[in-house]
């Protein structure tokens, strides 16, 4: 009984906010406090985006933002982990490259966004160079650590079962650096969102984020739209962080992070 | 039986001084890769030759971090030389642009509407976000309450509220500065949540124990405990606000950088166009830097007790 | 593949030829800087079929240092160390390392299963050999199946018998262990060491291995051999008359056992 009264509490009391926070949304639109050419209703907002859930004009526009994400995170994703690892495995290189490395870092990737726009144009290719720029320099630097962080007694292990190669790369490296890169990835994933979306703003490649400006460009009327899109883009956000949790929490249930959150959910109810 | 690729150098190594553990930045490795020996206790008595050895070191890994980045900027400065691409102007060309525009001309007055609008936002959207984790921290029926639309604002990409900005503050200052505070507001907040929550319990008790004030277990025990990670987290909510800046400058704006660098791109002033590339990544790079500078001031302790920290943002 | 995983047999005659040759081994790091440091000065000693060899010596005198040459980890300044006859360069397939951190050493991104079946792998036996052959050692170091469970699933005590059963999953010749049972407490620690007795008579395999604890040197050995401080030279090779039926009561309480208890104390201790 206790547990479903707690379980209860847990999902109503969110909603309450999240209906709170509606209704005052609606007050203030309503009230003219706010006029529709800043603010459109709630009610009007939530109409758009049922309207707009049903066109194929958002889920292409959806569609493409996720393509230029995917593709450049996983390009980025590949990239760092060989040359990282790569890097990681000799000392001279790793001290040599580690500077070049944190200052590309804190390069904001933005900054060479007209440059791409210029060479590449209003493209896919636009969109995922800037996503894979911008996410490469902090996953090379989390596979390096990683890399370089692996116990000595595993590296050992490793090297007296007579696992070498391809295969203790894959079966020991890997899972050894993989906290570090999950964190990494994590990081990258949201700038990679970021930078998607402004890459469609600034750039006007195809996506969520031209969707947004097209609709705010056609005019008050179809402010509402704007601003369902804009809700979706926090909920890709959400799918996007959500998903990633999950990949997280099954391919690291081994790891000590995950099997503490277990034991916490577990001592929690 | 094929013999190992990574890690064999390291391994090899054996037993590289401990005393070479300190240099630089990169402390993860280097802090573990000592760990393997075994280190008689009576032979420590080496001090000195120790202290060279690790000055050395030091000599080397400068030159090590130094050399790449000057053979790129070489490299650069001839392949480019004779560049005839419209796109890849030859590096001297650039910088005598950055030169004649930014340092002699006037094109640095680009600079101080981006950096304002950069600081007023970044600021009050920390203060926003550190006390109102603060606040969520005190509060636990908040925090259940607000946890999902947090957590929604902090995952939307805060570019795309650019054109609600607009329509909200109209063109002006107000509605950058806003941006700029709304993107650097939610990673303050989670993250100084996270560390404030992260808090040992054990401290509380001291801090009850030894019959703290609330003002002085906050300024004792709950700040300088949860501060690494709002350091981390201020340092997620900076870079989120370069961004935020150059997109609202290059998005609905007359001045400023972000501004400077596109309107360069479109009428094909591609030399401009790059020297303002040159000194927003120069500005980016230093504005990265001076942060790392100050926590690494202010969080010695810290980072002296882990060598190492890894982001949560 | 398969002949050098054939058994051995049980017993070994003394006089046989050496598993383990060391001879004038040093160990010096950091050659040539100002840090230099000898941890090992001169060691030499061999190890035959079928023999138990520990290895004692004060803390600090560079014990692992030694296993880590021996077993191939590290090449050494100076001196020798050959593996059934041949100069050692990487660590031999036939060989097997047990270390003392089993909460590190066994991977905590496999199950025991994995864990177990990794050298396997590595060594090219197929996928139904290789269940059979985790089956087996599991129930050589006595653990039922636990093979689908993970390593950080288990007591400390069951996850040294893990690591011990990876290692004689590929059927070494002569297994090394640096104080593989330090960081478990006092009864497991007895029956991990009448497990590795009885897998030594068992499978009739070659044991080196490193301890600081003189009792359970005698109690284990063959031969012992008793390192000086730091850098370390051999001070005596001890030889351990007790047979080959052990016993934790009979035998650490035996006269012999005392008597020899007594003797490696005044070897061991600083005068």
């Amino acid at each position: 009984m206790q547990v479903f009264a707690t379980y209860t509490r847990a999902a109503v009391v969110p909603l309450v906010t999240l209906a709170l926070v509606l209704a005052s949304w609606q007050a203030v639109t309503v009230s003219g406090l706010f006029r529709p050419d800043q603010f459109p209703t709630m009610t009007a907002t939530l109409q758009a985006l049922g309207t707009a859930l049903g066109t194929e004009a958002l889920w292409s526009a959806v569609g493409a933002t996720l393509q230029g994400w995917a593709i450049g995170l996983l390009l980025a994703t590949v990239l760092a982990v060989v040359i990282g690892s790569a890097l990681a495995a000799n000392d001279v290189a790793f001290r040599s490259a580690a500077s070049v490395i944190e200052l590309f870092k804190a390069i904001p990737a933005i900054a060479i966004l007209p440059l791409v726009i210029l060479v590449l144009g209003s493209t896919l290719d636009m969109k995922v160079f800037l996503v894979a720029f911008g996410a490469f320099w902090p996953l090379v630097i989390q596979v390096v650590y990683g890399v370089r962080s692996i116990d000595p007694t595993v590296r050992d292990t490793a090297r007296v079962l007579g696992v070498g190669g391809v295969r203790r790369f894959l079966t020991v490296t890997i899972p050894s650096a993989s906290p570090y890169m999950a964190t990494g990835l994590r990081i990258a994933s949201a700038s990679a969102l970021i930078l998607s979306v402004v890459a469609e703003l600034v750039g006007g490649a195809e996506g969520i984020g031209r969707a947004i400006l097209f609709a705010r460009n056609a005019g008050v009327t179809s402010y509402p739209t704007m601003y369902a899109y804009i809700l979706v883009s926090g909920l890709l956000g959400i799918v996007l962080t959500g998903a990633f949790f999950l990949v997280e929490k099954r391919a690291m249930h081994w790891h000590e992070s995950q099997r503490n959150a277990k034991d916490n959910e577990l001592g929690a109810r | 039986m094929t013999t190992a690729t990574t890690g064999s150098t390291a391994a090899g190594r054996d037993g590289g001084s401990p005393g070479s553990a300190s240099a630089g930045g990169a402390g993860v490795g280097d802090a573990v890769a000592v760990a393997v020996t075994d280190v008689p206790s009576t032979q420590v008595t080496a001090t000195p030759g120790r202290r060279a050895a690790g000055r050395r070191n030091r000599g080397r890994n400068l030159l090590l971090a130094l050399w790449l980045p000057v053979v790129l900027l070489v490299g650069w400065w001839f392949l480019s030389a004779n560049s005839t691409s419209p796109y890849f102007p030859p590096l001297q060309v650039i910088l005598q642009s950055v030169w004649d525009e930014w340092v002699i001309g006037d094109a640095k007055t680009q600079l101080w509407p981006s950096l304002r609008h950069l600081a007023l936002g970044f600021i009050g959207g920390s203060l926003l976000g550190v006390l109102g984790g603060a606040l969520l921290w005190r509060l636990p029926v908040l925090r259940k309450g607000t946890n999902p639309i947090v957590y929604f604002l902090y995952v939307l990409p805060a570019p795309a509220l650019l054109p609600a900005m607009i329509a909200l503050f109209g063109l002006g200052e107000a509605r950058q500065v806003a941006l700029i505070a709304f993107g650097a507001t939610w990673p303050a907040l989670l993250n100084t949540l996270d560390g404030m929550r992260g808090i040992d319990q054990v401290k509380f008790d001291t801090a009850r124990a030894m019959k703290f004030s609330s003002l002085r277990t906050v300024t004792a025990v709950v700040l300088p405990g949860a501060s690494p990670q709002i350091a981390a987290g201020l340092r997620a909510s900076l870079q989120v606000s370069i961004i935020l800046m150059v997109v609202s400058e290059m998005i609905a704006a007359s001045e400023g950088i972000g501004y400077f660098i596109l309107y360069a791109q479109t009428v094909f002033a591609i030399v401009t166009m790059w020297s303002g590339i040159v000194v927003l990544s120069v500005l980016g790079t230093l504005l990265n830097y001076l942060f790392v500078f100050a926590e690494h001031r202010l969080l010695g302790w810290y980072h002296g007790s882990r060598a190492v920290g890894t982001d949560k943002a | 593949m398969t002949q050098t995983l054939g058994a051995h047999a049980a017993g070994a005659t003394p006089a046989g030829p050496p598993v383990l040759d060391v001879a004038g081994l040093r160990k010096v790091f950091n050659v040539g800087r100002p840090d230099e440091r000898m941890a090992i000065d001169d060691v030499t000693f061999d190890v035959v079929k079928g023999e138990f060899v520990c290895i004692v010596g004060p803390s600090g005198a560079g014990k692992t240092t030694l296993l880590r040459c021996i077993s191939g980890l590290s090449a050494p300044t100076r001196g020798t160390v050959q593996f059934e006859g041949t100069a050692l360069t990487e660590v031999p397939d036939q060989l097997g390392v047990v270390f003392q951190d089993y909460g590190r050493s066994l991977f905590p991104w496999f199950t025991n299963g994995s864990n177990i079946a990794l050298p396997l792998k590595a060594r090219g036996v197929g996928r139904e050999e290789r269940t059979k052959r985790v089956n087996e050692v599991l129930t050589e170091v006595g653990l039922g199946h636990v093979e689908k469970q993970y390593p950080w699933q288990l007591s400390g005590g069951m996850q040294q018998r893990v690591a011990i059963a990876r290692t004689l999953s590929y059927k070494p010749d002569l297994l090394l262990m640096d104080e593989p049972f330090a960081s478990v407490d006092a009864q497991t620690r007895f029956d991990l060491e009448d497990l590795i007795l009885e897998v030594r008579e068992e499978a009739g395999i070659t044991v080196v291995l490193v301890t600081h604890d003189i009792d359970e040197a005698i109690y284990l050995s063959d031969r012992i051999v008793v390192l000086s401080g730091s850098p370390s030279k051999v001070r005596e090779i001890v030889t351990v008359p007790l047979g080959r039926d052990r016993d934790q009561v009979a035998t650490r309480s035996s006269e012999e056992f005392l008597e020899l208890r007594r003797h490696l104390l005044s070897l061991v201790m600083p005068h």
